[in-house]
């Protein structure tokens, strides 16, 4: 009814789903270079996809950035002002962290041996998954549904499950005949790779907070 | 006319200093502009004033029989009060100050209603010990139905907001119907001014010190508040408001100040912390007892002095 009196409000939902989608996109893209990049190495499509995750990844910036202007044009009270800004920063390190990766293995001209590729495709498999639930509990804790804390318990449950794989991956690599230089590169892909589960999980920690501080 | 500047003061300084206890939390965190809850404020102080503020007026009027160098001696008596308290950095009650000089000058013409001076103390103990009840009952029962309401993030940050809007208005209104009675109740007792004309000269001198001086006190005193949660402060509000239109029914002014006081120890009740420092409540309380004695006095001495004479050897 009184809608009218709280545009910008509504427009700052909008905008948060957006961000939310538009993560959904890039996190799509990334999936399809790191497969591209698995099957066929590094090819022209893998560039293309790279290029199309970089445009994500910019598009979120620009939404995060509108989202903050319309906090400090006084949309929401303070303290929701607060937490959302920490939550979308926090959101934020994922998609930078699957341009880092996609851009660590193009200008290394990262080659992944055969004896890793299942396990890195296991590894990428899980972390998206968490990635994906992330988002499903934002989308709860925007809504007031429940279900956000087993989610959060599966969220944690993968990126344990990712530790262990991280884990098999630096023996496995450093257990190889690969030269000393290779297995530092692929050192350095695996942590970025593990790093995508474990950022998932500190997300999902805070809506739960979030939705904690929410009761009275 | 140049009699009443002693009440259009008192109001003047009642509406710079008590606004912040409707929307101090709104306006210090941001969540209201300025302009909006000034105007708001003065609105509905205005409202109260004309609406109910008749019954404080009549409580005050009838504490003593006075004449107008009378009631001008205890505006400004009331007035140097709430300035000497607020120097030595002591929470005053404005209702306080009123009182007490109004016993001064009753003192000095030995004629006080002691049924209406024991209605008047009897509500000064009632308000901050109301305001924790209603409170924490208050904290109780709509926080049981705000977790349950299925709202959205964003829907319930608006409820909040919209809450801390209408909030505000109506402890304004509140201020405006219980505290319009300190400012001009003596010119009725000294038959100077009718109820109506008390009511909105008292109502607007109010609405007059909120829209020209209330900024600073809005946006320092007011964000103490605002350590509180968004529910919380809006329940603190919420209290503070009933609690004062409840004593603006009995016909008594009472302080919001002690008022938000004890509304803020009510949610501390509830929640199980402590939500004002020791220190704090000590200084309430020694200004909740300094305040009336010093108006007296000060009332007294004012009156004393304008009625010595110089007797030539």
């Amino acid at each position: 009814m009184f809608s009218f009196l709280f545009k910008k409000e509504q427009q700052l939902e909008t905008l948060i789903y957006q961000y939310l989608e538009n993560l959904t996109r890039t996190q799509e893209h990334f999936v399809k270079a790191m497969e591209t990049c698995l099957d066929e190495g590094l090819c022209g499509e893998f560039g293309f996809l790279i290029d199309q995750t970089h445009k994500f990844e910019s598009k979120a910036d620009e939404i995060k950035e509108e989202v903050n202007v319309l906090m400090y044009s006084r949309a929401l009270i303070p303290e929701s002002r607060e937490d959302i800004m920490n939550l979308l920063e926090q959101v934020d390190s994922i998609p930078r962290i699957f341009e880092l990766i996609l851009h660590l293995i193009r200008t290394q001209k990262l080659k992944i041996p055969e004896i890793i590729k299942l396990d890195v495709k296991d590894l990428i498999r899980l972390s998206v998954e968490s990635c994906e639930l992330m988002i499903k509990q934002i989308d709860l804790m925007m809504k007031n549904r429940q279900g956000i804390r087993a989610l959060m318990a599966t969220i944690d449950h993968n990126e344990s499950h990712c530790d262990h794989i991280e884990r098999s991956l630096m023996t496995k690599v450093f257990d190889s005949d690969l030269d000393k230089v290779d297995k530092l590169q692929l050192k350095e892909l695996i942590i970025a790779l593990g790093e995508i589960s474990d950022q998932a999980d500190r997300v999902s920690k805070r809506v739960n907070i979030m939705t904690l501080k929410r009761r009275v | 006319m140049f009699s009443l500047l002693g009440g259009i003061f008192m109001g003047w300084s009642l509406g710079s200093n008590d606004a912040s206890n409707c929307f101090g939390s709104a306006v210090a965190s941001r969540m209201v502009r300025f302009w909006t809850a000034a105007v708001l404020c003065a609105f509905f102080v205005l409202l109260g004033a004309l609406l109910e503020g008749q019954a404080g007026i009549d409580t005050l009027a009838g504490l003593t029989q006075i004449d107008l160098e009378q009631a001008v001696v205890i505006t400004i008596a009331a007035a140097v009060t709430v300035t000497l308290m607020t120097v030595f950095g002591l929470p005053v009650s404005t209702s306080q100050a009123a009182v007490g000089a109004i016993l001064g000058i009753g003192f000095f013409n030995q004629e006080i209603n002691l049924a209406g001076l024991g209605k008047v103390v009897a509500c000064w103990f009632g308000t901050p010990i109301g305001a924790v009840v209603v409170c924490a009952v208050l904290y109780k029962l709509l926080a049981y139905v705000y977790n349950r309401l299925p709202l959205s993030v964003i829907r319930a940050d608006i409820l909040l907001r919209v809450g801390l809007i209408v909030a505000g208005s109506y402890a304004s209104y509140a201020l405006g119907a219980n505290n319009v009675a300190n400012t001009t109740a003596v010119f009725v007792g000294a038959g100077t001014l009718t109820v109506f004309q008390a009511a909105l000269i008292g109502g607007l001198s109010i609405g007059f010190g909120v829209l020209t001086y209330s900024r600073k006190v809005m946006e320092t005193v007011g964000g103490k508040l605002v350590r509180l949660d968004p529910f919380s402060a809006l329940m603190v509000i919420l209290a503070e408001g009933l609690t004062v239109h409840f004593f603006t029914v009995v016909g008594v002014p009472v302080s919001t100040s002690q008022a938000v006081v004890g509304a803020v120890l009510g949610v501390g009740l509830v929640r199980g912390v402590n939500t004002i420092k020791r220190k704090t409540l000590y200084g309430i309380f020694t200004g909740w007892f300094l305040t009336p004695p010093v108006a007296c006095f000060i009332a007294l001495c004012i009156d004393f002095a304008i009625h010595l004479r110089y007797i030539p050897r």
